[in-house]
């Protein structure tokens, strides 16, 4: 007993001793590769040959300048993507650079990031959608694609509800007038939604906000001046919870994976509507390939008076670096990942919108042109200006108003108390 | 005066030659010289004991140490027990803390299930050999494949709900609701993991008295009087064993199906600790974790120690 006792007592005072000895990563650079002459670069692997032809592009314009540098990039399962990343920078074997979301992704990881402001200085004109790629007066990393929230619509099933599918809805009570005909009248849902994994009220915040906030009002969320107690704050919960509850989305929605199963729904004609993407998964060409002339892109609806409807956009993905001894590397890199060349050919062949404003997509599918023509009067996406702890919290608390386990006010409550 | 060591060594040895008294009370006790005899055990299980030292118990207390360490601008610094209350507060911790007990109650389940089937097993019901086969099929199937297999049956539209529309009983968003979604994973996972304790029991049943069963059924004992009276009693210990070790599986094996069929949802419906370590090194919050990593073994280390007397009693009775 007393052996035992012993051996616990040594074990303990062993933990006592290295207890805030170090920390849980290795303070300074990330590990990386040990050579100059290599570049180790993680991504979430490229989606089909089009992405693939772009990475080849961008690593033949990254060798064009440093011939002699070995580039190896590492493929990651894009769900654990994140885990595994901040695991090896904990560890210190995270790669030089690392592709990122834009947004919350990127600014939440700012703090292991080299910043590279003045380096990409020269690009600011040429590109949109950096402010998803800055945090705290810094640049972390060149925009390669804008990413945003479009709605896009299944005309097919518009003119079998009785709607003109030239004429989207553009006010709310007109959008509730069409999922109420679509639901009576076809077997489709009016809105496909997966929110498995608490995904459908960012799409859900983001897609109609410029339709619920007066410009101010967004504005100053975008810069981090947020109320989640105000009217059109509480309004936007309140709609998300009353349009579940009206029945316009499909069965389940709480149990079905947005990615893909939602967007599956869409494409299958099983819904009328569904919040997509511009760039990567569910974008208008993936859509297109399905739906063909059917499919529709429309604008935000207009909920409140004073408010003007901007199409939700911003910096998508792009490439930071991790690693501050390979710094001059990882700048090439970026500015190779913004290749005017690499971003046309992979606009059109991808179904990418690209960040460079020089581009033209050419292309003749409608809906892609409208998203086009949006542009220039889009917005920062809102759910990306938040932090990675109040997403989450807005992840649960989404599904808990679908299922009304919370209200409205408990909800704005505790995204109030989580702003800090 | 000089002591000669040579012949207090021989003495010492002599003693301790097989057969003999132990102790010479002529010579006085003094410090045993290190010898390579008395040394060679030691050197030989001097690798293990590096090996465990290396990688058991350093990550274990390195997993201890950053616990106490913060995250983000604070790494490295120590921060006492600010994990700790942060993980208190946390909604997410809670809630993995309440359903924790939620995952008991399905144990006693899991071990029902096993025993009375492996009781049937036993008693060679008509096709038992069959049943064997099927019942550990599951064990061997990836949990990633079983949740994906059950994210369809279980699916607000899928086959379970048409089945139960077609007798006119209304269909359940199985694993879309907070009070069903966790106990629709655990049924799962007793469906996919008692193979392994109906094994565990097939192998106690190796172990019983069958002349205690013939005599009981001579006595006219009918099988539940078999199963209460005979082999009940029989198998307490394996019953101790498998409650235990499913607990044990239970509490840090069902992180596959809840990530692959609930996502810790809805809300934090079905979050366990498991789960939420994850979920905050995910984050970019590597202490935290290590913080509920260590609620997590201390849970473990409470069902462990209850294991190791069940053990230990077991083996005193072989």
């Amino acid at each position: 007993m007393k052996r035992r006792i012993a051996i616990t007592a040594v074990v303990g005072i062993t933990a006592l001793a290295l207890t805030g000895c170090g920390g849980a990563s290795p303070s300074g650079s990330s590990g990386g590769s040990g050579s100059s002459d290599k570049l180790v670069i993680w991504n979430w692997g490229d989606a089909d040959d089009a992405a693939a032809a772009y990475t080849e592009e961008v690593t033949a314009a990254f060798n064009e300048v440093h011939p002699d540098v070995e580039v190896e990039i590492v493929n990651q399962p894009f769900d654990q993507y994140y885990t595994l990343l901040g695991s090896a920078v904990e560890a210190g074997t995270g790669p030089d650079i690392a592709l990122f979301n834009g947004g919350t992704q990127l600014k939440s990881r700012a703090d292991s990031l080299v910043p590279v402001t003045e380096e990409l200085a020269d690009l600011e004109d040429t590109l949109a959608g950096w402010p998803a790629f800055q945090a705290g007066g810094e640049t972390y990393s060149a925009p390669t694609f804008l990413q945003g929230f479009p709605i896009y619509f299944n005309k097919a099933l518009f003119e079998q509800a009785g709607l003109d599918a030239d004429n989207p809805p553009k006010t709310w009570d007109e959008l509730s007038a069409a999922c109420t005909a679509i639901v009576d009248k076809t077997d489709a849902s009016c809105f496909a939604l997966g929110n498995k994994e608490g995904l459908g009220i960012e799409f859900f915040l983001s897609g109609f906000g410029s339709g619920i906030f007066t410009p101010d009002e967004y504005d100053a969320w975008i810069d981090g001046d947020r109320d989640w107690t105000s009217e059109h704050a509480k309004q936007a919960l309140q709609l998300w919870a009353d349009s579940s509850a009206d029945g316009w989305y499909n069965e389940g929605a709480n149990s079905t994976a947005m990615f893909n199963d939602s967007f599956d729904l869409f494409s299958a004609g099983s819904s009328a509507m569904v919040i997509g993407l511009m760039s990567g998964t569910a974008h208008w060409k993936q859509f297109d390939e399905f739906l063909g002339d059917d499919l529709g892109f429309m604008m935000p609806v207009t909920i409140n008076d004073g408010t003007t409807l901007a199409l939700p956009a911003e910096g998508g993905i792009g490439y930071a670096v991790l690693n501050e001894d390979k710094k001059d590397l990882g700048v090439d890199w970026i500015k190779a990942t913004v290749d005017h060349d690499a971003l046309a050919n992979y606009s059109l062949a991808g179904g990418q919108i690209t960040s460079d404003t020089t581009i033209e997509l050419d292309t003749d599918i409608e809906s892609a042109n409208d998203i086009v023509s949006e542009l220039p009067g889009s917005k920062p996406l809102l759910h990306t200006a938040l932090t990675a702890e109040e997403l989450d919290l807005l992840h649960r608390l989404g599904q808990q108003l679908l299922g009304g386990e919370v209200t409205v006010d408990d909800a704005a409550a505790q995204l109030a108390a989580s702003e800090g | 005066m000089s002591i000669d060591t040579t012949s207090t060594r021989s003495l010492v040895l002599k003693d301790r030659a097989p057969g003999r008294a132990r102790i010479s009370t002529r010579v006085p006790r003094r410090k045993k010289p290190w010898t390579f005899e008395r040394c060679a055990p030691y050197l030989m299980v001097l690798p293990v004991l590096l090996i465990l030292a290396v990688f058991r118990i350093y990550p274990l207390v390195l997993g201890i140490n950053f616990s106490f360490t913060g995250d983000k601008e604070l790494n490295g610094q120590f921060v006492g027990l600010e994990n700790y209350v942060t993980l208190l507060g946390d909604a997410r911790f809670q809630a993995s803390a309440r359903n924790v007990l939620v995952v008991l109650l399905f144990v006693p389940i899991q071990v029902f299930v096993a025993g009375i089937l492996a009781t049937f097993v036993f008693l060679k019901i008509p096709g038992h050999r069959f049943y064997r086969s099927v019942y550990f099929l599951p064990v061997v199937l990836s949990p990633i494949i079983i949740g994906a297999i059950f994210n369809i049956i279980l699916a607000a539209n899928g086959p379970l709900n048409s089945a139960l529309g077609a007798i006119n009983i209304p269909g359940v968003d199985w694993l879309g609701l907070p009070s069903t979604a966790l106990p629709t994973v655990l049924v799962v996972h007793i469906w996919a993991t008692f193979g392994m304790a109906f094994t565990i029991f097939l192998a106690g049943f190796a172990t019983l008295d069958a002349e205690l069963l013939d005599a009981a059924k001579i006595d006219g004992a009918n099988m539940r009087q078999q199963i209460v009276h005979v082999i009940i009693p029989g198998l307490s210990q394996t019953i101790q064993f498998v409650f235990v070790t499913t607990t044990i599986g239970m509490l840090t094996g069902l992180f596959a199906l809840l990530y692959t069929m609930t996502a810790g949802g809805p809300g934090a419906a079905s979050y366990l600790p498991e789960f939420l370590i994850w979920k905050l090194n995910g984050e970019a919050r590597p202490a935290l974790a290590s913080a509920a990593s260590v609620f997590l073994l201390l849970i473990v280390l409470v069902i462990g120690l209850i294991q190791i007397r069940v053990l230990r009693r077991a083996t005193k009775e072989a």
